[in-house]
């Protein structure tokens, strides 16, 4: 049990030049499609899942790591470089780092959140190497009712607290829990919901989901009204060297640990993902912040970048701790992440470190190799990143349409799933037009049928005892949290409803 | 019938500043709101029904294959009618923002009916005509439904795309997509 030892064993493994070239292409290649403008770390990960279909699990599984943190630093770099602000949870860091980029301070901002994401993502896969394999200890222990719990928790709070409305998050919540029963049930093999149409016996892939409501509903909807015009960016100056003066380290630093220290928890807990964590961060570095700083937040705060930046990055390792140790996804981008697992027979949860181990530790290691990747080639490579931002948008949609048809049709060469893929992009067009999350969506999508194999496996033992789903500590202690949750997550997130209006009208005034 | 606080999310007025309580602001009222909800509903109601054709094999135990979806059917259904009380109520849901996207302008259907019709023709095309021409015609439809300038690049770039996919998915990752009939002939495929 010594987990330092195989740490270094993955370390040994995913420093092979042969893994180090696939951890090196997923970083560039999820930074790539991150920057994109429009596409979030979970679309990111949605549409690059078909060049990972053949590769080996260790192999698919290094590259993910590395799509999975460079589509984080990409989201950072669209939004201080854009005028508008994009996915939302970097919602926050647009909110300075573009009000720094107008002011010429853009490399300034750049800077910042890629060291402070360095510097979090390095702190927090810390914390998941020390925390996981504990976590998975101890959760070998948890039984039928417990998961099942688990899974409640996972739902409402991912219902609740994703999206503007409780009832919107639940209605999205209950069509991805639809779509996951359709197919053919696990325990009696009964066909549901299938219409009698034989390629829906096998059910709806998550992967079609997934990339039908991320990759194609969000084409449709930006096609539906997209902005005429060339495309407005925040020209960078030159030369990275001097990017952040002696200044900039000195208001950084601080930011960037507290932003760690905030973000990494968060993300392990199910309470809405990264954004809850950045917006908290930011709350927190306006409140520290001395006297005449204060003054700078809504004009170009640095501090405003650092810290919520650092909260978003450790959040993202943080909520893997849940993925490897319990099989629990609670961001989008974590469901799809699981059914790529899924996808070569590999089922994340507390025997994934006993029976997989060398597997998880090279991920584990890929993810510290993956970050220094990052950091070296964000600095320097602004510069082609900016042209990538640049791509004309009546080409970028056409190519992120023709990516997620591919995807669709790679997994088994059938045409069917590129029109149900189809069907599904309707559906999140829909619901990105009348203002639904997508996110529930598509964990309601994935976890519905494991949820629904718990639930009967645990009614089976106790044979038929409602109260059994009660009475296990774990359970019971579960509920009540989950209670806890939504009453600590539904005032957050009120307050921040009221933050985000606020710099808006900010906006309104200062603009010329 | 229509509520007082009823409007469309999306028909804001253009150059009308976006915020909570102005996007409340049009006066139509919010049929495609109304009808995303119902549909929600109506979809819960008919898992609640078809939940009872759902044949429970004589090997089930306690809890068969007809319980959860009849969960699954409730959720949809109570969360179907409180979005429709809701929007009755003036709480319209926010269309979401992006990098591209114009806040100001309306639905625009005719783009969104030719991407979908492009996308249809793709799929079914890959058996006639091979995934890299079908590519190419998801491609360069797309991009002129999107509005691009000269369709005499589209085309080119559509055709190179295909099939740089196609080779990069066949010989690197070892992913053949189907070339179809039309390019089969040619031993290189």
């Amino acid at each position: 049990m010594d987990n330092f030892g195989q740490l270094m064993a993955g370390f040994a493994t995913a420093l092979q030049p042969e893994y180090l070239l696939y951890a090196f292409f997923g970083v560039v290649v999820g930074t790539a499609v991150g920057v994109l403008p429009g596409i979030g770390p979970a679309m990111t990960v949605a549409l690059l899942l078909p060049i990972t279909y053949t590769l080996d699990p260790t192999a698919a599984l290094i590259v993910f790591a590395g799509i999975y943190y460079g589509g984080m630093y990409g989201g950072s770099t669209t939004s201080i470089l854009l005028n508008t602000p994009g996915e939302s949870a970097s919602i926050v860091t647009a909110l300075e780092g573009n009000k720094m980029a107008k002011k010429g301070r853009g490399a300034a901002a750049l800077a910042t959140a890629a060291i402070g994401s360095f510097i979090a993502a390095s702190v927090a896969t810390v914390g998941l190497t020390l925390v996981a394999p504990i976590l998975a200890r101890w959760a070998v222990t948890l039984g039928p009712p417990d998961y099942f719990a688990l899974m409640i928790v996972a739902f409402t709070t991912v219902g609740a607290l994703m999206g503007k409305s409780v009832s919107r998050g639940m209605l999205s919540l209950g069509l991805g829990l639809f779509l996951g029963l359709v197919g053919t049930e696990v325990l009696t093999g009964q066909q549901r919901f299938t219409g009698g149409v034989p390629v829906l016996a096998d059910g709806i892939d998550v992967v079609l989901i997934a990339v039908g409501l991320f990759a194609v509903g969000e084409s449709l909807y930006v096609a539906s009204r997209l902005k005429s015009g060339p495309v407005a960016l925040i020209p960078v100056t030159k030369g990275w060297r001097n990017w952040m003066s002696k200044e900039d380290w000195a208001l950084s630093w601080r930011p960037w640990l507290r932003g760690t220290a905030i973000g990494f928890p968060i993300g392990t807990i199910p309470a809405g993902g990264a954004d809850v964590a950045t917006f908290l961060s930011y709350a927190a570095e306006k409140r520290l912040a001395k006297k005449d700083r204060k003054a700078a937040f809504g004009k170009g705060a640095i501090e405003g970048v650092a810290g919520p930046e650092s909260a978003n990055n450790a959040a993202a390792a943080g909520v893997l701790v849940p993925l490897l140790t319990l099989g629990l996804p609670t961001t989008a981008t974590a469901a799809i992440i699981l059914s790529a697992f899924q996808s070569y027979g590999i089922q994340p949860g507390p025997l994934l470190f006993q029976n997989q181990s060398a597997l998880v530790w090279a991920l584990i290691a890929s993810l510290y190799i993956g970050n220094i990747m990052l950091l070296v080639l964000n600095l320097p490579l602004v510069g082609i990143w900016v042209k990538v931002l640049q791509v004309p948008r009546p080409y970028l949609y056409s190519g992120i349409l023709l990516f997620a048809a591919l995807g669709a049709f790679a997994m088994n060469f059938n045409y069917l799933d590129v029109l149900i893929l189809l069907v599904v992009g309707l559906v999140g067009f829909l619901m990105r037009r009348f203002g639904y999350p997508v996110a529930p969506m598509v964990i309601g999508g994935i976890l519905g049928p494991m949820a629904e194999t718990q639930l009967r496996k645990a009614l089976a033992i106790s044979q038929g005892d409602l109260s059994a789903l009660v009475t296990s500590p774990f359970a019971a202690v579960a509920y009540v949290s989950l209670v806890a949750f939504l009453a600590l997550g539904l005032f957050l997130k009120h307050r921040q409803l009221r933050m985000e209006s606020e710099p808006v009208d900010a906006d309104e005034v200062s603009a010329p | 019938m229509t509520s007082p606080q009823s409007g469309s999310s999306g028909a804001s007025a253009p150059g009308e500043p976006h915020s909570v309580s102005e996007s409340n602001s049009g006066r139509r009222t919010p049929i495609g709101e109304y009808l995303f909800a119902a549909l929600a509903a109506g979809i819960g109601i008919y898992v609640l029904i078809a939940a009872n054709f759902i044949r429970i094999p004589i090997s089930s135990n306690t809890l068969g294959p007809r319980s959860f979806p009849y969960l699954v059917g409730a959720l949809l259904l109570c969360a179907g009618i409180a979005v429709f009380v809701g929007v009755r109520r003036g709480r319209l849901g926010e269309a979401e923002e992006g990098e591209d996207v114009d806040s100001s302008s309306e639905t625009d259907w005719v783009t969104v009916g030719k991407l979908i019709a492009f996308f249809t023709a793709h799929a079914y095309l890959i058996q006639f005509i091979g995934w890299p021409l079908a590519a190419a015609v998801l491609f360069a439809g797309a991009a002129w439904s999107l509005g691009a300038r000269r369709l005499r690049l589209a085309i080119p770039i559509a055709l190179a795309l295909g099939f740089t996919i196609y080779f990069l998915f066949g010989r690197l990752l070892g992913l053949s997509l189907p070339a179809g009939p039309l390019l089969d002939w040619i031993p290189f495929f």
